[in-house]
């Protein structure tokens, strides 16, 4: 072992005396860490907008959902107001939803109304106020499904509001929401309501464990939806995107690769005398096995770390300093958001040691099974 | 024991059908410890190939080889690599030095083979060069010796590890007329003092003639 880590390190470090094979070497070494420092870049970048968009869902979103698992409604009895004192650093509100139509005098669209105690008067969403051109001030008429009979049939219970204030949506949010206490839509509301209670945590660092920590504490009727089943379309979205994007930016390290297996093959070549003489020396198969898989290793691992150390110092240095800006309207950001994680880097150096390794393995195995005598003719 | 190498009708021949070549037929040879044996013979008759098998690089076709008085067949090849480390010097005919290696670590390449730290292999290639004159250039790189200190360096790599048998492939080939005479001399005397057994190629009559014994090689052998 103490042979092949010199011999390896001298072919390494000792290059100069042999320019071309140095030449090759850092080729091989450059491509390496051009592709690591690609793919730690490219992990950056989707951690950066991914993380953004989970702490967006966290801070604007429901914690967990306490929904009824037969029937419209919520089961009575003191439990939520018991579940309200246990946990006091939860926010508990119960929403009643049905589905009405939403009519003004730029067109009528499908809603979903909402019967809310915290309601401040009638409060529309961003994308009912966009999709029906309507304002704070504006009037908006609901329909309801439900019937009420008159001279001329039945007819849907319908109730002229004035809105008095345009919230947010959450960003993925598409759905057009119309809120208000239930005294004041309690008559909009038909068969196919349905009631849940929506908790948040104070703290939106806990959303993962609000589901978990009032499971016991609810009855027997009631199903609590955590907030990773709430939002698990999106979430699995966005795992798909990271790992699809990651697999395609990791072929640049499979091509640096391919091209460390071309220079180690040139290499074992280059060396074969030098291998018959070392293998004359007493140097077993096995050992100039290990040689030149250190080399390979020496080259394409060392490259993949500092790649992967110039990719995650490039990223940080531009997110510090905002220098990719994006267009304000359009984005929740002011600029392109890079986050190196420790798993990230893992992931991308665990991929150049392997890559490194498998490039490594065919050059090795024939230098470690060429014939000594050939390679002493050679030199 | 008092043979060191042992062979019985030793066969090596290269290539097949039409155009295979036999170098040795049933070649027999005894080389008694301490014995130091020249070969010689026009080219092409399978001197070096009889030095390669010798030096466990190379296998014989047919008939059986001890060495020490062990059948080499029965070696595995980890074994046989560890012969050529510490019970058998090698000296070729070009130098064959490791350029990317300074002359010391060149010499102390089979200890550190065998494992020995970096610190002791290089400690006794720097006293063996030393005791070859060569404890100047211990520190220059192959490309940066003359002929015959190559050739000393290369003399003492093959004997660094304390080998019982030396072989040594037309050592003075390369060399003129005085520096071919002087490496014999350093040769013979290492062969003398270290009590070696030595098996010799060269094309050099008069070197020959004065080694213990000459072995005779001919399209026939």
């Amino acid at each position: 072992m103490r042979a092949t880590g010199l011999i390896a390190g001298r072919y390494l470090l000792g290059l100069k005396r042999r320019t071309h094979v140095a030449a090759v070497s850092a080729i091989s070494f450059l491509a390496m860490a051009l592709g690591a420092a690609a793919l730690t870049l490219t992990l950056a970048l989707l951690e950066g907008f991914q993380s953004t968009i989970r702490t967006e869902l966290r801070e604007s979103g429901v914690h967990a959902r306490l929904r009824p698992r037969r029937g419209g409604a919520l089961p009575g009895g003191p439990w939520l107001a018991e579940l309200r004192q246990r946990h006091p650093e939860l926010e508990v509100r119960v929403v009643t939803t049905a589905t009405v139509w939403a009519v003004s005098e730029n067109g009528a669209v499908p809603a979903a109304l909402e019967l809310d105690d915290a309601a401040a008067g009638v409060e529309i969403n961003r994308v009912l106020a966009a999709r029906l051109v309507l304002g704070a001030g504006s009037r908006v008429t609901v329909a309801s499904p439900r019937t009420s009979l008159t001279p001329l049939g039945p007819l849907p219970v319908r109730r002229t509001l004035t809105v008095t204030e345009v919230t947010s949506s959450r960003p993925t949010d598409e759905r057009a929401v119309i809120r208000m206490r239930p005294a004041a839509g309690a008559a909009l509301v038909g068969d196919g309501a349905v009631q849940f209670a929506e908790l948040r945590a104070r703290d939106s660092r806990r959303a993962w464990e609000v589901a978990s920590s009032v499971q016991g504490e609810v009855p027997e009727g009631v199903e609590v939806v955590s907030f990773q089943a709430l939002n698990r379309p999106l979430l699995a979205a966005l795992q798909l995107e990271r790992a699809m994007i990651g697999l395609g930016v990791a072929l640049v390290i499979v091509v640096a690769a391919l091209n460390l297996l071309c220079n180690l093959a040139l290499l074992a070549a280059e060396k074969r005398a030098d291998v018959a003489i070392l293998s004359a020396l007493g140097l077993e198969p096995r050992a100039i096995f290990r040689l030149f898989l250190l080399l390979g290793l020496g080259i394409g691992a060392l490259g993949g770390v500092v790649g992967t150390g110039v990719g995650g110092a490039l990223a940080t240095l531009l997110d510090r300093t905002r220098l990719l800006p994006l267009p304000r309207g359009v984005f929740l950001l002011s600029h392109v958001p890079f986050r190196v994680t420790a798993g990230a880097v893992a992931v991308v150096i665990a991929i150049s040691v392997t890559a490194a390794l498998f490039a490594s393995l065919a050059p090795a195995r024939a230098a470690a099974r060429r014939d000594v005598l050939e390679g002493l003719r050679y030199e | 024991m008092s043979e060191v190498v042992r062979a019985v009708g030793l066969v090596k021949g290269y290539g097949e059908g039409a155009r295979r070549v036999e170098v040795l037929r049933g070649l027999d040879l005894v080389v008694a410890r301490g014995e130091m044996l020249a070969v010689v013979g026009p080219s092409g008759v399978g001197k070096s190939t009889l030095l390669h098998l010798l030096g466990l690089l190379d296998r014989p076709e047919a008939g059986e080889l001890h060495l020490f008085g062990r059948a080499v067949a029965t070696l595995s090849a980890g074994e046989r690599a560890r012969w050529r480390n510490e019970k058998i010097g090698f000296v070729f005919q070009f130098h064959a030095l490791l350029p990317e290696f300074s002359l010391e670590e060149n010499v102390a390449m089979p200890r550190l083979i065998a494992g020995e730290s970096h610190r002791q292999a290089l400690g006794a290639a720097r006293q063996l060069l030393a005791s070859l004159g060569l404890a100047e250039r211990c520190r220059h790189f192959p490309d940066e010796l003359s002929g015959g200190e190559q050739q000393r360096g290369a003399v003492a790599r093959a004997l660094v590890g304390g080998p019982e048998l030396l072989l040594a492939d037309e050592p003075t080939g390369n060399l003129d007329a005085a520096a071919a005479e002087a490496l014999f001399d350093l040769l013979r005397a290492i062969h003398l003092s270290r009590g070696l057994s030595s098996v010799i190629v060269t094309h050099n009559e008069a070197l020959a003639g004065r080694c213990d014994r000459v072995l005779r090689l001919g399209r026939a052998a």
